[in-house]
């Protein structure tokens, strides 16, 4: 339960700028090609998240870590779940 | 009780060897005190015995459990570093319930000096409130063994004595590792003292032989 919580707190912080972001570029994708598509956001997010995942976690604040560390959560574990979780994210919005 | 031994700890970085054949044990009661000179490899050597980072060759055992990462220490080992680790969206309230025991988490909670702040994000504290409430933390959540870097460093001299009379009662329960350069305060409370000289670790007896490896001044 505690790694949950420590998820959670940890995929917290990415998923506002990457959605955020993601609908931007829908919105841009609507603007050039005259039509909304949810399979760009999508694709999109799959991306944003993984980069997000860069610049707020090793770029910015490097040492958080340590806190994720301390529940049992690895530098590697934490990059694979920045990626399944965006991946799942990006492909209901790809399939909707 | 499950001792933490640490042996054989090899540690090079490029073409320099900052560890060299390093043992450490420590048991539950005891409160280690490490010292050494500026980049003679102390949180170099607490992060591998943590598992945060690797080591050219080591070997870490809590009692008869080989550790061999971070999860398998997350209920053994927790490790303050010198600088702020809590994400600062969270509020501190939150983060006391993910580290500590129920009844440990109660006890922090009722403390003066953190009840200010259990309501407030990481953010929200200034630089020296948040050093504070992670020390207290780390120092009661739920592991056997804490390993702290400096953690007199930031903290207003007003609070250091509450630091060192949590930890000494928080050593009833299990052990601690600490380095700090404050090493009158490591001398006030450690049960043994350790030094890093040339990669490796030495037991000091007196305040005299810290003289004497030159890590203090004659006139200290």
């Amino acid at each position: 339960m505690r790694i949950i919580k420590a998820i959670l707190i940890f995929y917290q912080k990415l998923i506002l700028p990457t959605l955020v972001l993601s609908g931007l570029l829908g919105l841009i994708g609507f603007a050039i090609a005259g039509e909304f598509s949810l399979k760009t956001i999508g694709i999109s997010y799959i991306f944003l998240g993984l980069l997000f995942h860069y610049f707020i976690y090793e770029i910015r604040n490097s040492n958080e870590y340590y806190f994720y560390y301390n529940l049992g959560l690895s530098r590697l574990s934490l990059w694979i779940i920045t990626f399944v979780l965006s991946l799942v994210i990006g492909l209901i919005f790809i399939i909707i | 009780m499950s001792k933490l031994h640490v042996d054989s700890v090899i540690k090079n970085f490029d073409t320099k060897q900052v560890l060299t054949d390093v043992f450490i044990s420590c048991q539950k009661g005891e409160i280690i005190g490490l010292l050494g000179r500026n980049g003679t490899g102390k949180s170099t050597l607490l992060k591998i015995i943590f598992g945060s980072i690797s080591a050219d060759r080591k070997f870490v055992k809590i009692g008869d459990k080989i550790s061999t990462g971070l999860f398998d220490n997350r209920k053994l080992i927790k490790y303050l570093p010198q600088d702020n680790f809590l994400p600062n969206h969270v509020k501190i309230k939150t983060v006391i319930e993910l580290f500590c025991d129920k009844k440990d988490a109660e006890l922090i909670k009722k403390n003066g000096l953190i009840m200010p702040m259990l309501n407030k994000k990481s953010k929200q504290l200034s630089g020296g409130e948040r050093r504070l409430s992670e020390i207290f933390l780390i120092i009661y959540s739920n592991s056997k063994y804490t390993l702290i870097d400096e953690p007199f460093n930031g903290v207003a001299p007003v609070y250091k004595d509450d630091i060192k009379d949590l930890i000494k009662k928080q050593s009833i329960d299990k052990g601690f590792i600490i380095t700090d350069h404050d090493y009158r305060n490591i001398l006030d409370i450690a049960t043994r003292i350790l030094i890093i000289h040339d990669g490796g670790t030495k037991e000091v007896k007196s305040k005299n032989e810290l003289i004497d490896w030159g890590y203090i001044p004659e006139t200290a």
